[in-house]
């Protein structure tokens, strides 16, 4: 039975070369349901990985080390006890820098309207190694000192104040009523229409004076793209008790919600697809197999029985597939490797995916489901192929197959 | 003989110059202070007519004031009756707001001071406090006979979006007759006019203000001030938040 078995496979192994030009156009099929399946899923979770990211990078960090109690009442009353667990979670080797930030809700009045915004304490030093914002400065500077502030763009042309003039910062918290005028050195511009239209900057030691609050209310920390939860999980295990460190996944929870529900909607389109890939993957072998109708009646009039010969046939169509899986796999993720390291995809459409608040940095996304769900896609097109090709073979009449043109 | 007297008229001469007396140029911080000192009377009550008008309508108010002359003062609506009873406290940088209709006291944030009153062109920090001692530094741009004027540039960090005050009052009285806003831009953008003034003690205080906004034409406002009892001591128990739902009679 081995025997016999074994030389079906080489017959037809065999007969997949003997017709190259079919063989090949079957394997290129396969292979580019594969290859789109795999990218597809790559390119899809790599813009939703990275708009997370970038969003983290610009409202609010990659990871934030905060107390329990200002998780739950982001209030600077429930600041830091004191910074010292910044030098130990600067230790970790996933850290690449830390900041302290001191947030506090504040009234911005210009001379001709005034507006409720989130206001955040940096030092100007630290802050460009855990925020892009820093990095998007389009008229003026980075703010250096006190008594200086960073206004987004959008949020200085609705209070009509512009580089060089003073705004005032109304707030209220730990120290009592306090205002400042300070003066606006510079204002930025991101990809984020929320920082745009809310970014206040200013100098931690105004906001400390401002709030009463001797520390920070949190510590941003840099780790390496796409390590964001798992740094956080590695943070919570050396802070003591009370504080909290906070990943993507809880920094951005409704945005990351809002994606993963983007990610679903994906399916039906991912399904539409794959069925027309397993559609064309099976057309192609069905055709084939009726072009060598004759053929095949030839090889059953020499005594290999319909079963058999179904067998044969079974295994053309799963060799080829396979041969054309592997390389639909195999460019697959040797399009996705270098796409999820350098930001090719960014810098191609970076100006039109701007405007729908994209961000300027896109990469791909690896992972070994996509070969899954492109073995999926296959495995379904081989059915059909193996199905109604091996009915029709096994049906075949030998004579009036050896007939037919 | 010549020659003795000659060195006599020189040492005299020398001497009436020495004592003749020298013109101190004027204090900007003080007159400053004489100034605010006039606009705010002093601690006492009064009763104030404010006229909001717009170019479409025209809204009257009569309130009545308590203050102690620096940064406490209490004010309560009396006319007319939809908004009778509303009541507004400011204790230094603090500011509340009694709502009859609601019966809640609620504190304005931080920035409340520059806000409107009453829809008005006149703000809280208007009304009382010297804001413009803490906020401001002088300098003197006319002291003569007819005027003194003031320039009042915001110190680093003040907590004021103007780029400039112009502040003028009258000679030797130092009655306060005008304050003009600039915003940071150099243009004009309110104008505070003071006139009728009337004898406290030592003050000229201004019983009529109109404020101007002078980026809105047809937009003004005027307090006129009657019933005035200052130089009174006002009792703590005015500046309390009792007092916003009790009053202070």
């Amino acid at each position: 039975m081995t025997g016999t078995r074994v030389t079906l496979f080489r017959l037809a192994w065999r007969n997949i070369w003997r017709h190259r030009r079919r063989t090949v156009l079957l394997i290129l099929a396969v292979a580019y349901a594969a290859f789109a399946s795999v990218f597809f899923w790559g390119l899809n979770d790599g813009i939703i990985a990275s708009v997370l990211t970038s969003q983290a990078r610009f409202s609010s960090a990659p990871v934030l080390v905060t107390t329990t109690a200002y998780r739950d009442d982001p209030d600077p009353a429930h600041a830091l006890p004191d910074l010292a667990v910044a030098v130990a979670v600067r230790r970790l080797p996933q850290v690449r820098a830390t900041a302290p930030r001191l947030e506090f809700p504040a009234l911005l009045r210009s001379a001709y309207t005034a507006q409720s915004v989130a206001a955040r304490g940096v030092l100007p030093a630290e802050e460009s190694a855990v925020s892009a914002v820093p990095a998007h400065v389009v008229a003026g500077r980075m703010i250096r000192g006190p008594g200086e502030l960073v206004l987004g763009r959008g949020l200085a042309e609705r209070l009509d104040v512009r580089v060089g003039e003073r705004a005032v910062l109304d707030t209220a918290s730990l120290a009592g009523p306090q205002a400042a005028g300070l003066v606006v050195v510079g204002l930025v511009a991101t990809p984020s229409p929320a920082v745009n239209d809310g970014a206040v900057l200013l100098h931690l030691d105004d906001a400390r004076r401002l709030t009463g609050v001797a520390t920070a209310t949190g510590i941003a920390v840099d780790v390496p793209r796409g390590t964001e939860d798992t740094a956080a999980r590695a943070i919570q295990r050396i802070l003591p008790d009370g504080l909290h460190a906070s990943g993507l996944s809880e920094l951005l929870g409704p945005l990351k919600a809002g994606l993963d529900a983007r990610r679903a909607s994906s399916i039906p389109i991912a399904v539409i697809f794959a069925v027309v890939a397993a559609a064309a993957v099976t057309s192609t072998a069905v055709v084939s197999v009726i072009e060598r109708t004759r053929e095949f009646g030839m090889i059953a009039a020499v005594g290999l029985a319909p079963a058999r010969l179904a067998r044969m046939v079974v295994l053309e169509v799963a060799c080829t597939t396979a041969i054309g899986w592997a390389i639909g796999l195999a460019a697959g993720y040797a399009a996705l490797i270098p796409l999820s390291r350098v930001n090719a995809l960014g810098r191609l459409f970076g100006a039109v995916t701007a405007s729908f608040g994209f961000p300027e940095e896109l990469y791909a996304a690896v992972h070994p489901v996509y070969a899954l769900y492109a073995t999926m896609t296959i495995l379904v097109a081989v059915l059909l192929a193996m199905a109604f090709p091996a009915r029709r073979v096994r049906r075949l009449q030998p004579a009036a197959a050896m007939r037919m043109e | 003989m010549r020659t003795t007297r000659w060195w006599l008229w020189l040492i005299a001469t020398l001497v009436a110059v020495a004592s003749a007396p020298v013109h101190a140029a004027p204090d900007p911080g003080a007159l400053l202070r004489a100034i605010e000192d006039n606009l705010r009377g002093g601690s006492g009550r009064a009763t104030v007519t404010l006229t909001v008008a717009r170019p479409d309508r025209q809204t009257e108010y009569v309130l009545a004031i308590w203050t102690d002359g620096q940064d406490r003062s209490l004010v309560l609506v009396k006319a007319p009756a939809r908004d009778a009873g509303q009541a507004f406290l400011r204790v230094a940088d603090n500011l509340w707001i009694y709502n009859p209709r609601i019966k809640r006291t609620l504190r304005l944030p931080p920035g409340g001071r520059g806000d409107s009153f009453l829809g008005s062109d006149i703000s809280h920090s208007d009304l009382s406090g010297r804001d413009a001692e803490r906020d401001y530094t002088p300098r003197v741009v006319r002291d003569d006979a007819t005027a003194v004027v003031l320039e009042l540039t915001p110190r680093p960090g003040a907590p004021t979006p103007s780029g400039k005050v112009l502040l003028t009052a009258a000679p030797r009285t130092f009655a306060p007759l005008e304050w003009v806003f600039y915003d940071q831009r150099g243009q004009a953008v309110k104008r505070i006019t003071f006139s009728t003034h009337t004898k406290l003690g030592e003050r000229a205080f201004p019983t009529r203000t109109v404020v101007e906004d002078l980026t809105r034409p047809g937009y003004r406002t005027t307090a006129v001030y009657t019933d005035i009892r200052f130089g009174t001591p006002v009792p703590d128990a005015c500046f309390t938040l009792r007092a916003l739902e009790q009053g202070c009679e």
